[in-house]
């Protein structure tokens, strides 16, 4: 029961909601968006750059959502850092 | 007076309850000097190198205040804790995470080690005859405590002479593996008790009730690792789904629909479903076994199945069922509105073929809720009853 095992228990418990969850949001995501391209895609004048603009799409997607992730996991090593030099302050006090 | 979740204390206990950011001292001495000298004896020079939020004094004296488990604040933290293991606890324990609750038995707050010199300190009267309150599906040990701040445990200690102790668990674990780790714990306990146990009664509420019966199966497959399971010769279900809840079976179904719509956002929708717990999805069909999963795939029907396993014959089990409405049909249908009586009454066990309870070990106590059941003195009354020593050799009415 303890105060920072928990606190980094819950860094870790939101870092994985944040990672698990845009996974899922940018699946979301891309799947509404293919049912629309799939459709232009199979009109053949526009076949070409509508496939063009499917992958530029897909890629800004999971640029985003990566960029969103690499966020989340910069947070977290802050926040474990800033956790671990709580807890060994906690325990200098307490040795004191 | 005996405080709830603890041992006799001798000063009488406030009647009004503590703002939050207050620390009873007399029930806390060493939290109470350990947050004292925090905000007395803040030295700036030594902080220098701490991110400043997690240095500064109110940070600190809002960590110790939250995190006394026995303070109001301190048992909301370690509610929304249990709710959370509830939710998500099986995910929390295989990540190693901190927030995973490890199971111990509870009292004033504060985890009991099963070490024979802790037990004396924490129970210095410890009697022959012990009480185990085990909560359900995200509770604390909390959910015990009736509106005058005593609870069942504390009851039987007054009316009975037993020693109550409480179970805390991650109830987001499969019911199996709580039912194997309790059937442990109470190992050590009858290995480190400090007086000769005579009795051990397990309470359980909801699916406290299924790992109870979960332990007592694990003890009774290798009787030699669990010399304990000779001590329990009575056992007491408070709302417990022997049959299974409908509720989580419903869940089911809807989940299978979700997954069975081709569209991203029902997708989406379904996996979110199934993110609730192993222990969750054992309620549906009151799986207390590992094995007892296989039986749950190929059948999404609402109807409660048979359990495999029957209660062990040769321990006294005593049932509390809620009914919120005084109608037969409804009551048998919503039951306490989770549990339906059928359930809570293993009802569809009783027959010729399978173990019958005797009459005056199933109790109806209508207008009650599930959540209800757990801390109501109509509920105790019945568990007094089956409690009281001369009702042992199964002379129940």
């Amino acid at each position: 029961m303890s105060t920072m095992k928990r606190l980094r228990g819950l860094r870790m418990l939101v870092g994985d909601a944040v990672e698990h969850g845009s996974k899922a949001v940018e699946d979301v995501h891309k799947a509404t968006a293919a049912r629309t391209f799939v459709v232009l895609e199979a009109i053949p004048p526009i076949a070409t750059p509508a496939k063009v603009v499917h992958v530029v799409h897909d890629a800004s997607l999971t640029g985003i959502y990566g960029i969103i992730r690499a966020v989340n996991k910069v947070v977290g090593k802050t926040l474990d850092v800033a956790i671990e030099v709580a807890e060994r302050s906690e325990s200098s006090r307490e040795k004191e | 007076m005996y405080v709830p979740g603890g041992s006799v204390a001798t000063e009488p206990v406030l009647a009004a309850p503590l703002a939050w950011p207050v620390l009873d001292a007399r029930e806390h001495p060493e939290s109470a000097r350990a947050a004292l000298a925090t905000t007395q004896t803040t030295n700036r020079e030594e902080n220098r190198n701490i991110p400043s939020i997690l240095a500064s004094p109110a940070w600190r004296r809002l960590t110790k205040r939250v995190m006394v488990n026995a303070s109001p604040m301190g048992k909301k933290l370690e509610l929304a804790i249990a709710i959370l293991n509830g939710a998500v606890g099986d995910r929390l324990a295989r990540t190693d995470n901190g927030l995973a609750t490890a199971m111990t038995f509870i009292t004033s707050g504060r985890e009991l080690p099963m070490v024979r010199a802790e037990i004396e300190r924490a129970h210095p009267g410890a009697t022959s005859r012990i009480a185990v309150l085990v909560h359900g599906l995200m509770c604390t040990e909390d959910v015990w405590t009736l509106p005058d701040g005593t609870d069942y445990g504390s009851l039987l200690a007054r009316d009975h002479g037993f020693t109550p102790l409480y179970l805390r668990y991650n109830s987001g674990l499969t019911i199996a593996e709580n039912g194997a780790a309790f059937a442990k714990l109470l190992g050590r306990l009858a290995a480190e008790y400090p007086v000769p146990i005579e009795e051990i009664v397990p309470i359980g509420f909801s699916m406290g009730g299924l790992v109870v019966r979960s332990a007592c199966h694990v003890a009774s497959l290798a009787p030699a690792e669990h010399p304990w399971l000779p001590r329990v010769k009575r056992a007491i279900y408070v709302g417990t789904p022997h049959l299974g809840a409908p509720m989580e079976r419903v869940g089911r179904v809807v989940s299978k629909l979700l997954r069975a719509v081709d569209d991203p956002y029902t997708q989406l929708a379904a996996e979110l479903a199934d993110l609730r717990s192993d222990g969750v999805k054992d309620l549906g069909d009151a799986d207390i076994r590992d094995e007892d999963r296989a039986r749950r795939e190929p059948r999404i029907g609402l109807r409660d199945p048979r359990h495999p396993v029957p209660l062990l014959p040769q321990i006294q089990h005593y049932l509390v069922a809620g009914s919120l409405s005084t109608d037969a049909r409804l009551a048998s249908v919503f039951g306490d509105s989770i549990v339906p009586l059928g359930s809570a009454t293993d009802g569809e066990c009783v027959d010729a073929a399978t173990f019958a309870l005797p009459p005056g070990h199933v109790k109806i106590v209508s207008g009650l809720a599930h959540m209800t059941l757990p801390h109501h003195a109509a509920v105790y009354e019945h568990v007094r009853a089956w409690c009281a020593p001369d009702v042992r050799e199964g002379k129940a009415t």
